[in-house]
C-alpha cells in the first residue's frame, strides 16, 4: 500500500474537527469549556506504544465502528481527573460509571460525525463499553498487536478544571486505506496550500512499509541520542517514548508548552532537510549541564551551561541523524547548535514558521529521553522536510 | 392528562436526565434499556411517545422504531442520539421516528422537539 502524506494530512483534519465537536459536546454536557489542544496520526509498531503508554492509569470507554469506518474508538479519562468530571455532571457523583460511559459515548458519537459525514455513508457505533486501564491496555486491541499502525489520537484541554482527556481512534484497513491511498481523501481546505485530494497524490505518495521503517529509524536515533546524553554526563538514560506522528504543524509549539525549556535548534541539510529540537525542560537543562561541569556554575544556564548544552546537542543530532542517513543512503548534515532558551512554545515556534512556508503538516519524530540519578526530561522534536523525506522513503522501498 | 412519554436508553445516567428533565409536565410510564425492551414496554403500556436512543445493545432504536411503528402506525418516536450523522438520522426519519435531538440536550431542546412532535 502507498500512503498518500496529504492524503493523510486531510484525514488528520478531519480528526481534528472531530475532535473539536467531541470538545463542543462535553462543553454543552458540563459547563466547562474545553479546546482541542492536538490531534496527531501515529505510525507506531504496538512494542512503542507500549512504551508511550506505560505508566498510565486510565477510565474511560471504546466502542467498534462498522459501515463507512471500520476499527474501534477509544475515549480515556486520565483516572486522576474522573471525580471532577463527575462533579460537573448532573447526577453524575451518584452515577459513576454510567456517567462516565455516557459522556464518551456522547463524545465518540461527536468525534465521528465529521468523519461519517465526509464520507457520505453512516458509521455504526456498538454502544460504549466502559473500562477502567493501566499503560497501553487503554489503545484499541489492535494497536498492540501491529507491527506499525495509523493511531489518531486527539487530546482535549478544560480551561478551568482538570478534564484533559484523549481520543484514540484506530482504522482497520479496507474503507481507511482508500483514504489514506488518496482514492477518496478529504479534499483540502481552502487556502491550505500544498494539501490536496488526490491532485498531486503520486509525488507525495510514499509504501506504508517504509513509514514503518521510518518509524523504527526515529526510535533508534533517540536510543542513539539517549546513549549520547549517557556518555557525555555518565548519567544512566532511557528513552521513555519515541514515536513518529503526523500532525498540522501549526500544532506542535502547543504540544510543546508554555513551561521555560532551554536546549539547542539545528537546520538540517540533505536529505530529507528540516529541523531538529533537543529541548529540556529549565531545570533539566541546569541539573545536566552542571552533571557535564567540572565545576558548579555561576549561573545554572550561563555561559558554560550554554556551551556544555551545545556541545551535547551536537552529539545527540549526529547521534539521531545518522541512522536516517544509513538506512535511507543519503547523506545529512546538520547546522552548528543555536542556544534556546524560552517558554518551550517560542523555542520550537521559528522551526516551525519556516518548514510552515513549505507544508501544512509534518512528520514529528518525538522522543523523551530521561536519566536517572538526577530527575531530568529532554524532547527531540524532528521535523523533516516532507516532500524530501517522501522522496527518499520511496527509495527506500526500491532498494 | 399528561403526554405518557417511555424512554428507551442504554445509558442510565442519560435516563436520569431524561427523567429529571420530563417529570413534572410528562407522565413516565417506563424505562427500557434496549431495543428489545423498548418494544416490550410500548405494547405494556402504549405510550404517546418515545424517547429512544439509537445504539442500544440487544436491537438498536432504528430496529426498534421500525419494529413498533409496524405494529402501531400511529406510534410517536424522538430518537435521541450522540451520533448526529446525516446518513444515521436519514435511516431514523425513514424508520418512522417524528424527529431527533443529540446529546447533550438541554430541557429546551427536549421540549421543542416534543412539541412539534406530539
Amino acid at each position: 500500500m502507498r500512503v498518500d502524506v496529504r492524503a493523510l494530512g486531510a484525514c488528520n483534519r478531519l480528526a481534528e474537527r472531530g475532535a473539536g465537536q467531541a470538545a463542543g459536546a462535553l462543553t454543552d454536557l458540563t459547563g466547562t469549556d474545553l479546546s482541542v489542544e492536538v490531534t496527531g496520526a501515529s505510525v507506531a509498531s504496538g512494542e512503542d506504544l507500549a512504551e508511550a503508554f506505560a505508566g498510565r492509569e486510565s477510565i474511560g470507554v471504546s466502542v467498534d465502528l462498522r459501515g463507512g469506518l471500520e476499527g474501534e474508538a477509544v475515549l480515556a479519562f486520565d483516572a486522576d481527573n474522573v471525580d471532577a468530571l463527575l462533579s460537573l455532571l448532573p447526577g453524575g457523583a451518584s452515577m459513576g460509571r454510567s456517567a462516565v460511559t455516557e459522556v464518551g459515548n456522547i463524545a465518540l458519537g461527536g468525534f465521528l460525525d465529521g468523519w461519517a459525514n465526509y464520507l457520505g455513508t453512516a458509521i455504526d457505533m456498538t454502544p460504549p463499553r466502559y473500562f477502567e486501564a493501566d499503560g497501553a491496555a487503554v489503545l484499541p486491541d489492535g494497536a498492540l498487536a501491529g507491527d506499525g499502525v495509523f493511531l489518531f489520537e486527539s487530546r482535549l484541554d478544560a480551561t478551568t478544571a482538570d478534564l484533559d482527556f484523549s481520543i484514540y481512534m484506530l482504522p482497520d484497513s479496507g474503507k481507511f486505506r482508500d483514504l489514506v491511498v488518496g482514492k477518496t481523501a478529504p479534499a483540502a481546505a481552502p487556502g491550505a496550500d500544498g494539501e490536496a485530494g488526490n491532485d498531486g497524490a503520486d509525488s507525495t505518495a510514499v509504501p506504508y512499509e517504509s513509514l514503518s521503517t521510518f518509524a523504527s529509524l526515529a526510535k533508534r536515533g533517540s536510543a542513539n541520542a539517549a546513549d549520547n546524553i549517557a556518555m557525555m554526563t555518565g548519567l544512566t538514560t532511557s528513552v521513555d517514548v519515541s514515536r513518529l506522528r503526523f500532525v498540522p504543524l501549526a500544532d506542535v509549539p502547543a504540544e510543546v508548552g508554555v513551561e521555560p525549556h532551554a536546549g539547542t535548534v539545528f537546520e538540517l541539510q540533505g536529505e530529507p532537510s528540516g529541523y531538529l529540537a533537543i529541548l529540556f525542560e529549565e531545570e533539566s537543562a541546569a541539573k545536566i549541564a552542571a552533571s557535564m561541569l567540572p565545576t558548579e556554575p555561576d549561573e545554572p544556564l550561563g555561559g558554560m551551561a550554554e556551551n556544555a548544552l551545545c556541545e551535547l546537542g551536537n552529539v545527540m543530532t549526529s547521534g539521531f541523524i545518522d541512522g536516517w542517513a544509513n538506512v535511507l543512503g543519503t547523506s545529512i548534515t546538520h547546522s552548528p547548535p543555536e542556544f534556546v532558551h524560552d517558554i518551550g512554545s517560542a523555542a520550537i515556534s521559528p522551526l516551525v514558521a519556516k518548514l510552515s512556508q513549505r507544508q501544512d503538516y509534518g512528520f514529528v519524530i518525538d522522543a523523551a529521553i530521561r536519566t536517572e540519578g538526577v530527575q531530568a526530561r529532554c524532547d527531540v522534536y524532528a521535523l523533516p522536510d516532507e516532500r524530501e523525506l517522501t522522496r527518499a522513503l520511496d527509495r527506500l522501498s526500491e532498494s | 392528562m399528561a403526554t405518557r412519554v417511555l424512554i428507551a436508553d442504554d445509558s442510565e445516567f442519560m435516563r436520569n436526565l431524561l427523567r429529571e428533565i420530563l417529570e413534572g409536565e410528562f407522565e413516565i410510564v417506563g424505562e427500557a434499556e434496549n431495543g428489545v425492551e423498548a418494544v416490550n414496554m410500548y405494547e405494556e403500556h402504549g405510550p404517546d411517545l418515545v424517547m429512544m436512543d439509537i445504539v442500544m445493545p440487544i436491537r438498536d432504536g432504528i430496529e426498534a422504531t421500525t419494529e413498533i411503528l409496524e405494529a402501531n402506525p400511529e406510534a410517536t418516536v424522538i430518537m435521541c442520539t450522540s451520533v448526529g450523522q446525516e446518513e444515521k438520522m436519514k435511516a431514523a426519519i425513514k424508520a418512522g421516528a417524528e424527529g431527533y435531538i443529540t446529546k447533550p440536550f438541554q430541557k429546551p431542546n427536549v421540549l421543542d422537539a416534543i412539541g412539534s412532535a406530539v
